[in-house]
């Protein structure tokens, strides 16, 4: 019942741990004073606060127009790992809008970030992954990335790191390789990536292919991949078990049997038989993957002998409902057919 | 510090109570040193300070031995030198009290021994005897709460109750609030849902498209990657061809210039030999010995002898000049009967030659050259 005396308790909803926000507009200006403030437990309440502020798409505007971007990168190098790990908390929310991501950019945060790579708290370096991942699906994101250097220190890091945080470097990678591979080729990421083919986990198996897909993207990522002898390992994955890896390896494979060199080496760890039954299938994603493969091999002579017994199974690849396996079963029928 | 010790003195009867300093009454304190110059000067109204207020005085309980400082003004070292002195002095006299002896030393082999000889004896000790007696009083219990006024009830009791259902209807009542909460609750949740939603979307459509676009790649690569083979093996074959052409076009030619040369150079031996045996490269040596060797010594003998004759001829020239001479002379005398002895000689003489009238012409022409 309500009783007119004060309590002497806080009102039950106060988190003690963050700091009292200012009503409307002056919320994120007296956050702003206080993340400068030379008290360290000022600097953690406030950015407690920040932290469930910036969910809000409106807020994370109006922080960046204030220049919040300029202290949280001042904040990155602080000696107490509560602040660092709430900075980076509070970065990986921004990176998550559109708005943030360009801020993030413009301010040159990435370089920032090159530090906490190395830092002793594994949330600290989990959400620097994080704000390079959600960075680098943005092309100037992924540029930014690759202008800061940062592709062979995150390679070097993938041997070390945790499985989680090797998740969101691969992915990172991924992006990053799609618009330039040498740096990475110069780093030995393929032979980085050939261990982690064989992980036991499947998300990093998936996500490894994923990378070696878009490095045999590129011409010279073609010729590492063949001299490093990953093909083989590619072949081996395509019996693995998740589709999610299967997807991956054979778009790898599709990419390195461009070349006649990745061609000859596939047809002699006999990738054939695993891909007709990728083929077969009906329900399986690596269809449109795997049929490409074949077109590829069907252009050997020793491959178009092979296929030739098993064009029926491309006919019925032209009744998928996705458009484009069709087509890719039409060109790969052609492929078989032609005679010199 | 030890207390300073208030001086017991004799009282004197016979003199009136005095003083040491006679009682009056005080100004009130002032509150500044420089109003109390100003006040001590001032011979105005006098005003007497309430001794109640006034701080100097001593207050609270009397039997506590609290004394006063010996003056307001700080004590100047004068003062205090005089204040020692009279300490020692009274001190002094204290001893000097004590030595003095009352009664005469005790005789040899005696000794005096003190003795009450009142009626009850009494214990006499320097020490009095002391009792200590304690009073404390309770500890301060909190004032405790006030009671509760009720005042005495006045007036009417008056009872009311409200029945269930006459106020109002809850279920009725709570539905549009009920809806409003939870209605905002689900709507915030199915935005969260829809928003997670979306974005599994977003990022399952953007598979589908890397995938798309993976696959596209890949197929212009292998386009790209055939047309390059058949452009390179079609450069080849062109220059396959070219240089079939060229090897053809050169054999041709090494044929033709090798029947050329072959024709050209067919009669080339036997002209060579031809040549030679012209110039004289292929000789018999016979034929040479005996033309290099016999011949000219064949031709020089010849001429020899030639010159033999030639010289006899001239010698015989030279005779019938000089026989013609004289019997030109010897017959330029007689009469005419020499000359026809002249010309009977000269036929003589050509009979022995034609050669000798030519070799004579001749020796007549060098010898008129000469």
């Amino acid at each position: 019942m309500a009783q007119p005396r004060i309590s002497a308790y806080l009102p039950p909803d106060i988190d003690p741990t963050k700091a009292p926000l200012a009503f409307g507009r002056r919320a994120l200006p007296k956050l702003n004073e206080e993340l400068q403030s030379p008290e360290l437990l000022t600097q953690q309440r406030a950015l407690m606060a920040l932290c469930d502020l910036v969910h809000d798409p409106e807020k994370v505007y109006q922080a960046i127009a204030l220049g919040f971007l300029n202290n949280l990168k001042t904040l990155l190098v602080h000696h107490d790992q509560t602040v660092r790990q709430k900075t980076t908390e509070v970065l990986s929310i921004v990176a998550l809008h559109s708005i943030g991501r360009k801020g993030l950019i413009q301010s040159g945060v990435i370089s920032a970030l090159t530090g906490l790579l190395d830092d002793p708290v594994d949330i600290c370096r989990k959400n620097t992954h994080r704000i390079f991942d959600m960075m680098a699906k943005l092309p100037e994101g992924a540029g930014g990335i690759l202008q800061a250097g940062l592709i062979s220190p995150l390679i070097l890091k993938l041997k070390t790191e945790l499985d989680e945080i090797q998740e969101l470097i691969l992915d990172t990678l991924s992006n990053c390789l799609r618009v330039e591979v040498s740096e990475a080729l110069a780093a030995g990421a393929v032979t980085v990536l050939k261990e982690k083919l064989s992980h036991p986990s499947t998300a990093i198996r998936s996500k490894a292919a994923w990378v070696l897909l878009e490095i045999s993207s590129h011409a010279e990522g073609k010729i590492a991949v063949c001299k490093e002898g990953v093909i083989p390992v590619l072949v081996s994955l395509l019996e693995d078990i998740q589709p999610e890896v299967q997807v991956n390896a054979t778009g790898a494979l599709m990419f390195a049997a461009v070349t006649p060199q990745g061609r000859s080496s596939a047809m002699g760890a006999e990738a054939i038989p695993p891909l007709l039954k990728l083929v077969a299938e009906e329900t399986s994603k690596a269809r449109l993957n795997a049929i490409k493969t074949l077109t590829l091999l069907a252009e050997l002579p020793e491959g178009r002998q092979t296929l030739l017994d098993h064009r029926d199974t491309f006919q019925r690849c032209l009744d998928d409902p996705s458009e484009a396996v069709q087509r890719a079963a039409q060109i790969a029928i052609t492929v078989i057919e032609w005679k010199p | 510090m030890v207390p300073t010790m208030v001086p017991i003195r004799a009282p004197e009867l016979d003199v009136p109570y005095s003083f040491c300093s006679q009682p009056r009454s005080l100004h009130p304190r002032p509150k500044y040193r420089e109003q109390a110059n100003a006040a001590e000067t001032e011979k105005g109204p006098r005003r007497y300070g309430n001794i109640m207020i006034d701080p100097r005085v001593v207050r609270g309980n009397a039997l506590s031995l609290r004394l006063l400082p010996e003056s307001t003004q700080p004590s100047t070292p004068e003062v205090k030198k005089q204040k020692k002195a009279q300490k020692k002095l009274q001190a002094r006299k204290l001893t000097q009290e004590q030595i003095r002896p009352g009664t005469p030393e005790p005789v040899e082999g005696r000794e005096h021994v003190h003795v009450q000889t009142e009626l009850y004896l009494e214990e006499i000790s320097d020490r009095i005897i002391e009792v200590d007696g304690e009073c404390q009083t309770d500890e301060f219990l909190d004032r405790p709460p006030t009671p509760l006024f009720i005042p005495a009830k006045t007036g009417k009791d008056v009872a009311t109750q409200i029945e269930e259902g006459e106020l109002f209807d809850f279920d009725i009542e709570v539905k549009p609030i009920l809806e409003v909460l939870i209605g905002k609750t689900v709507e915030q949740a199915l935005l969260e849902v829809m928003e997670e939603e979306e974005l599994a979307q977003l990022w399952s459509h953007q598979r589908a498209f890397a995938e798309l676009r993976n696959a596209e790649f890949a197929e212009l690569q292998r386009l790209e990657e055939q047309d390059r083979r058949i452009r390179e093996e079609k450069e080849r074959r062109r220059l396959e061809h070219l240089e079939k052409l060229r090897k053809q076009k050169e054999t041709a030619e090494k044929v033709a210039a090798r029947a050329f040369a072959q024709r050209y150079l067919a009669d080339l031996i036997p002209s060579v030999f031809n040549n030679l045996h012209d110039r004289g490269f292929f000789y018999d040596p016979i034929e040479r010995d005996i033309e290099t060797e016999f011949l000219p010594w064949l031709m020089s003998e010849v001429e020899e002898t030639l010159q033999k004759k030639v010289l006899g001829r001239m010698m015989l020239d030279s005779l019938i000049r000089m026989v013609v001479e004289k019997r030109l002379d010897e017959f330029s005398r007689p009469p005419p009967s020499d000359q026809t002895a002249a010309p009977v000689e000269e036929p003589g003489a050509t009979d022995a030659a034609p050669q000798v009238s030519g070799e004579a012409d001749a020796a007549d022409q060098p010898v008129a050259e000469e």
